[in-house]
């Protein structure tokens, strides 16, 4: 055999071994879960092991210091592995800050590749789609009525119109993530009247695509890299100078891409662009004198990916923001580590898990008697909004960036 | 024959003294196995599980074409308790592969037999594919595979089957003397019951000493000379699989040292220094840790960021040959009739010898022993499997039928095969007993009673060595004080002895932690400190707690 | 991202966060920056102030007693620096030793007063509550839940240990016998000991149940009454007094349990000491940081700082990262309460101990370098004895106003204090001392870093 034969043989045997080689940007989440020295703080901590125990779900420190150690047994990780909704409350207390969302995903990539038979069926559609698309959610299929759909949520919402703009060199991408490119459009919407009335020199995609979390959280790591091979691409033409997204889970995964495959430009949530590059003195200047025709009890959920997985700060500065609004009365809700059970895309085959999570929220959250629930990502407010929904409850639920455009337009 | 009266007595529960014992009883003689501790509690439990394929041998055919045999044995008898390691020898200068290219050759005249290709050449490129974490300059590998088995389920089966065809296994029975006639013929041996603290004795035809590293002391109670080369041999244990394959690398000495995978866990080895110490007090020196870390770093160079959990040091028993390096010492073994070499009748002891020919020494031992007694019996310990060898097992079907984790049955499937349905069983009336005990490896609490039931531990280090326990990166702080009042429950033992068995478990698992101790391992000992100490008080425990040998001088 | 404080603390244990609240009540803002929970939050519900000396066997009755023979033997132990100070003359030293420690725990049980960690205990006299082991130790304050009340005095007390079906971290078996052995060694009551088992279920199933499931469905109302009910009849059946339970009883209601239970049994009911994870260390956690967030203090978890800026003699900036994000922060005094091997203040490998945010010397328990020493030769071959580890007494070596210093022995920055676990001098495990001198050394800390604030202003 020459050397390329014999290369060929080896990766046979690997297979069937079912080894897949560590890449090299992989030793780090590796290393990390090595620190875990199996104190079990985590399983205080995490939302999953409160709401199904610790014998369907063995939580992070299991994953850390049992699941993980072998990759050749991965495999037989399948019925937990799944049920991890990525939250990162384990790593945030954690002593060692053992990275368990990263190592998750790993081990979900190695079953994608090796035993794609024990891969939740959810998520094989949603690859299908992503495949076939380039998003995760199936695209409208009519464009009018995607854009009835559209102008019927503003004309709800009370918010303008404000027409799609492409360009190259424009200061601002505005990236609104899968969710609000399809689903709730009305945080697309609600995003570019804030931008614009900041006067911000801001474009969006010619041709939307999903910034690649879908794909790691399923275990498509082939996938997920060339998504954010394309995003990059479509990135680099543009030449903007910034990334702003609306959606918590892209916030993160946009700072893990731009450092990872060297980007060069910052990227940030929307909040974190106000708070940090429009300012809260034009913030307050533009608030004044926008009559609020009345207060309005509220209480803030804070999605994961940015407390846990960006930083806490981001919804420091949401509570800033909200604190400038005239007649906003905020009550904070006493869920401590709370997810809202729709990440690490659990709710695509284990719903009951996914609900379960949610429900020690709407608990707290009936508790804070706020009249309506506000948080800036619309996949949490889905999740969340849905939950309410069947629960009966009179608690309505905004996308921050939605409840933030309607102050700032009100008359 | 009552039951004091033997064919055959075998000492050592190793490796080697296990094999015997059920040949012997697959012959139908009747057998007895006498163990000063525990079943591979000594040089085959810190051994790294190779079944090798005797690559290193390349001056001894004969041993090479014996290794390669054995391993197609065992992959027939014991295939549930071995995995397949893909091996990569990187080189950095293309005079390491020049200076001994005979081992590619000898290698691959047998590779077909085992079912794995003759050794491969991957490019630098290849090799870094495959393990990242490669220094960027080297400029080949050679790539093999070998076998690995659990050496101490290897042991416990080998001791189980002997059982369940009629030998008697008894552990904790410390050889203290023979009863030899005056025509110099053993007639019997006289034993120490370390549990009962009785002196016992039964009478034999014969006796083989396979006890390693002890084996010379053994033979002087006969008043035999025995000559031996013992040889220590220290590992570092890291928490995990680090590495994709193994890697194989000459170390500072122009040694062969090695990075295994080892069932969830990496073992780094080995050191050979000639030693003359008690076996029972030699830990691994910082010399021996920095020699295997130094030369390991010479291709991967960021060794020293993965978590080093703990060592282990074992000897081994060489054949005597002086003025030659440890590695150029006949890897095979040798069978000392006493009768001939010296006076005593009935005697037969075994100096070298490997782990993978352990089933090879018995069938000779075995064939001599049968010449004696006048028995005419072939081995067949190389065509029976050992017992849960008999099929695939559907885990998963388990995992749903049983309501316990898949990665829990996966493990214990690896343990057991397809024996595992028995513990499964306990269950069905005991649900509670799903419980994980042990949350690194893991085990379950079913696994723990039926061990204890059926396997005949005495200790919770004996317990470590049936099912894995406490071996994970938390090296038992988490399951020490669980799985001791498990054995209390089973064993009905009272309060003291309850807190004795933690401090055991624990003065154990610290001779090898203490030695690599470093980066994460100050952490998790702060933590068993704070638990056993801090809250249990255990440090001011004064139950009737036996200083061990590697403890002695304080 | 830009943030200012007056008063940085970076580690939220019981050092860390004792300090914050110090800070905060001073009215400084105060801001504490957090990578991860501690071993705080590992802790029994046994808060020690000092139960040995290194290497002795006979416990101290009181921790007055031990401070005194601290003082007297290792005047460099973190308690010993206590009692130094520009105004305490030689022969006062002790007494103001002990003087600032029972400020500090009667200052401690007066913010845990109403939470869901108050505490029972004080400073005049260790006890002996019971672990999960069925062994005791001296300690001084417990939470209440875990007040063992009079057992040990009353003649006729009898106990009955409750274990819970297919939880693994409580064997009322083992610890029962070990306790009862212990018991009639001493010759002292309980004379009689029992257990029994009880089945809760948070999840409908009676195997694979951990601390925190049943914690949090003990919490749920009306749980207890199940409990309760199967506790009835053994008590009735050994005629117990006292009943020890794993400490489970709750998060939030743990107290309104023991009381239930109480009042539906009719015998003393309490937590036996517990390993981690744990429920008490969880309640002790929460309970710290609502007092601090209350007493107006900011608390930035998730954030680790990880370079600083100098000028002059002070540290006047830290850099902090989360994991997505850096903070520049501003400050104007730092209290490191990083702990030690757990908390990731001090690290160690083959080549020496170093801490971790700064880069200060470190010492070895004789206060010498430990900068190059090789770890495993700063142990002992015990695992488990009264001498302990010696490598878990490396830290910092600190002046008598809590900074950290240098081989010169001059403090390292004029505004960096450091308290708890990170200190070097004394080992918590075998002295029973751990959040006694997290307390003492972070309540010193931060009032020395408040005096520094209020000159500056």
């Amino acid at each position: 055999m020459n050397e390329d034969e014999a290369y060929e043989y080896v990766k046979s045997t690997l297979k069937k071994e079912m080894i897949t080689p560590y890449h090299s940007d992989e030793l780090t989440i590796v290393s990390s879960v090595s620190r875990c020295i199996n104190c079990g703080l985590c399983i205080n901590h995490c939302p999953v092991v409160a709401a199904i125990g610790v014998d369907r779900f063995s939580g992070p420190r299991s994953i850390a210091v049992e699941l993980s150690r072998s990759p050749p047994e991965y495999w037989s990780t399948a019925d937990k592995i799944y049920l991890c909704t990525g939250c990162g409350t384990c790593k945030e207390v954690c002593p060692k800050n053992v990275d368990i969302p990263e190592i998750v995903n790993l081990i979900r990539a190695r079953i994608f590749e090796h035993r794609p038979d024990l891969v939740p069926k959810g998520f094989m559609l949603v690859n299908e789609i992503i495949t076939e698309h380039g998003l995760a959610f199936e695209p409208w299929a009519d464009k009018e009525e995607k854009e009835e759909s559209r102008d019927m949520r503003l004309e709800h919402l009370g918010l303008p119109f404000i027409p799609d703009i492409v360009k190259e060199k424009a200061d601002v991408l505005f990236y609104p993530g899968c969710q609000a490119e399809e689903r709730a459009q009305e945080v697309r919407e609600a995003a570019k009247v804030i931008l614009d009335l900041f006067g911000v020199d801001f474009t969006l995609l010619n041709e939307f695509s999903c910034c690649s979390l879908p794909s790691r959280l399923m275990g498509n790591e082939i996938k997920a890299r060339e998504l954010a091979k394309r995003l990059k691409n479509k990135i680099k033409k543009l030449g903007v100078s910034k990334v702003v997204t609306t959606c918590a889970g892209c916030t993160s995964n946009l700072a893990d891409l731009a450092e990872r495959d060297d980007w060069g430009i910052p990227t940030y949530h929307l909040l974190e662009f106000l708070a940090e590059e429009i300012g809260y003195a034009r913030l307050t200047q533009a608030l004044k004198g926008k009559r609020l025709s009345e207060s309005v009890h509220i209480s803030v959920h804070d999605p994961c990916h940015l407390i846990r997985h960006t930083s806490r700060r981001i919804m420091d500065y949401a509570m800033d923001i909200l604190a400038l609004i005239p007649g906003v009365k905020v009550t904070a809700s006493e869920a401590h580590d709370s997810c809202c059970g729709g990440g690490g895309m659990v709710s695509y085959h284990s719903k009951d898990v996914a609900d379960a999570v949610v429900k020690e929220n709407l608990i707290a959250l009936e508790e804070t008697g706020a009249e309506r629930l506000v948080t800036p990502c619309p996949l949490c407010t889905a999740q969340i909004e849905s939950n309410l929904f069947k629960s009966g409850s009179s608690i309505e639920v905004d996308d921050l960036t939605v409840f933030l455009a309607q102050k700032l337009i009100k008359e | 024959m009552t039951d004091s009266e033997y064919d055959v007595v075998v000492i050592g529960g190793g490796s080697t003294g296990t094999a015997v014992a059920r040949d012997c009883a697959m012959r139908g003689l009747k057998t007895l196995l006498l163990e000063r501790d525990d079943i591979a509690s000594a040089t085959v439990g810190t051994c790294a599980g190779m079944i090798s394929s005797g690559l290193k041998y390349s001056d001894e055919p004969d041993i090479m074409a014996m290794c390669s045999k054995e391993v197609v044995h065992f992959n027939h008898i014991a295939c549930h308790i071995i995995m397949k390691n893909p091996i990569l020898a990187p080189l950095l200068e293309l005079s390491d592969a020049a200076s001994d290219s005979s081992y590619v050759d000898s290698y691959s005249a047998h590779a077909e037999e085992r079912d794995v290709p003759a050794m491969l050449f991957l490019t630098p490129e290849a090799s870094r594919e495959i393990e990242p974490m490669l220094h960027p300059d080297i400029i080949a590998s050679v790539y093999y595979e070998e076998f690995f088995i659990d050496p101490f389920r290897l042991c416990m089966l080998q001791a189980l089957d002997a059982i369940n065809h009629g030998a008697t296994v008894r552990t904790y029975c410390e050889v203290i003397g023979f009863d030899i006639n005056n025509n110099t013929e053993l007639e019997g041996i006289i034993f120490y019951n370390r549990v009962s603290g009785t002196t016992e004795r039964v009478s034999t035809k014969l006796v083989i000493n396979a006890t390693g590293p002890w084996a010379h002391k053994i033979a002087k109670l006969a008043d035999e000379e025995l000559d031996i080369r013992l040889n220590k041999g220290a590992h570092v244990i890291l928490d995990r699989r680090v590495v994709n394959v193994g890697i194989t690398v000459k170390a500072i000495d122009g040694r062969w040292i090695y990075l295994f995978p080892h069932e969830n866990t990496t073992l780094l080895g080995t050191t050979a220094l000639d030693t003359w110490e008690d076996p029972d007090s030699l830990v691994a020196s910082f010399d021996e840790i920095e020699y295997l870390l130094q030369s390991i770093e010479t291709i991967l160079p960021s060794i020293r960021e993965t978590r080093i959990i703990r060592t282990m040091a074992g000897v081994r028993p060489l054949v005597p040959e002086w003025k030659r390096p440890e590695g150029k010492v006949t890897r095979g073994y040798r069978i000392i009739d006493h009768s001939e070499t010296g006076k005593t009748k009935g005697l037969i002891s075994f100096t070298g010898g490997k782990l993978v020919m352990c089933r090879h020494m018995a069938e000779a031992v075995t064939d001599l022993v049968c010449k004696k007694l006048g028995k005419a019996a072939a081995c067949t310990t190389h065509t029976q499997a050992l017992p849960g060898n008999d099929a695939d097992v559907d885990v998963a079907a388990l995992s749903k039928d049983f309501g316990i984790s898949l990665h829990a049955l996966e493990r214990m499937r690896a343990r057991r095969g397809t024996e595992m349905l028995k513990v499964l069983e306990l269950t069905k009336e005991h649900p509670e007993w799903k419980t994980t005990i042990c949350t690194c490896e893991p085990v379950i609490e079913a696994e723990m009673r039926y061990a204890i039931r059926e396997e005949f531990p005495q200790t919770l280090n004996d317990l470590r060595r049936r099912l894995r326990l406490g071996t994970g990166p938390c090296q038992g702080t988490f399951c020490t004080y669980k799985a001791a009042a498990i054995l209390s429950e089973e064993l009905d033992l009272g309060g003291d002895d309850f807190l004795v068995d933690i401090l055991d478990f624990r003065a154990e698992r610290w001779k090898g932690i203490r030695q690599s101790m470093r980066g994460e391992q100050l952490a998790q000992e702060e933590l068993t400190l704070g638990m056993y100490s801090c809250v249990g008080n255990l440090d001011q425990s004064d139950v009737d707690y036996d200083i061990k040998p590697w403890e002695e001088g304080f | 991202m830009k943030l200012k404080s007056d008063i940085l603390v970076i580690g939220g244990g019981m050092a860390g966060l004792v300090a914050g609240i110090i800070a905060a009540e001073s009215g400084a803002t105060t801001l504490l920056l957090r990578k991860g929970q501690s071993a705080t939050a590992y802790s029994s519900g046994a808060i020690d102030i000092i139960g040995y000396l290194p290497e002795a066997t006979e416990p101290f009755s009181a921790p007055s007693e031990g401070l005194a023979a601290i003082a007297g033997l290792y005047p460099l132990h973190p308690y010993g620096v206590v009692g130094y100070g520009d105004n305490v003359a030689p022969e006062e030293v002790v007494d103001t030793i002990i003087e600032r420690v029972r400020d500090s725990v009667v200052w401690l049980k007066d913010r845990l007063e109403g939470t869901i960690a108050s505490v029972v205990g004080d400073f005049q006299s260790n006890f002996s509550p019971i672990s999960i082991l069925g062994t005791t130790k001296p300690t001084c304050l417990v939470q209440t839940t875990m007040n063992p009340g009079d057992i040990h005095e009353r003649e006729d007390s009898v106990l009955l240990f409750a274990g819970i079906t297919g939880y693994p971290d409580f064997n009322p078996s083992s610890a029962s016998k070990t306790y009862l052995e212990d018991r009639i060694a001493m010759g002292q009551p309980p004379h009689k000991v029992g257990f029994c088992m009880t089945k809760i279920m948070p999840f409908g199933k009676s195997f694979n149940i951990s601390s925190i499931e049943i914690a949090r469905h003990l919490d749920h109302k009306g749980s207890i009454e199940t409990l309760a009910e199967q506790i009835d009849v053994q008590v009735k059946r050994i005629g117990a007094t006292h009943v020890a339970i794993p400490p489970v009883l709750g998060i939030r209601h743990a107290l309104k349990s023991k009381l239930e239970l109480e009042k539906a049994i009719g015998a003393e009911v309490f937590e036996l000491l517990g390993f981690p994870p744990s429920i008490p260390g969880l309640r002790l956690q929460l309970a710290l940081e609502e007092v601090y967030t209350k007493a107006g203090g900011k608390l930035l978890a998730g954030h680790e700082a990880i370079s600083s800026s100098r000028k002059g003699k002070t540290i006047n900036s830290i850099l902090a990262r989360s994991p997505r994000r850096e903070i520049s922060i501003d400050t104007k005094a730092i209290i490191l309460a990083t702990g030690k091997y757990i908390g990731g203040g001090i690290a160690g490998n083959e080549n020496g101990i170093r801490e971790t945010v700064f880069d200060i010397m470190t010492v070895t328990g004789e206060y010498h370098s430990a900068k190059d020493i090789v770890p495993s030769r700063v142990t002992h071959r015990l695992e488990i004895s009264p001498m302990g580890q010696q490598i878990q007494t490396c830290g910092l070596s600190i002046d008598p106003q809590f900074r950290p210093i240098r081989e010169d022995g001059l403090e390292w920055a004029e505004n960096v204090f450091a308290a708890g676990a990170v200190l070097a001098g004394y080992n918590y495990s075998v002295e029973k001392s751990g959040l006694g001198v997290a307390l003492t050394s972070g309540y010193g800390a931060a009032m020395n870093a408040v005096d520094r604030i209020k000159g500056v202003a």
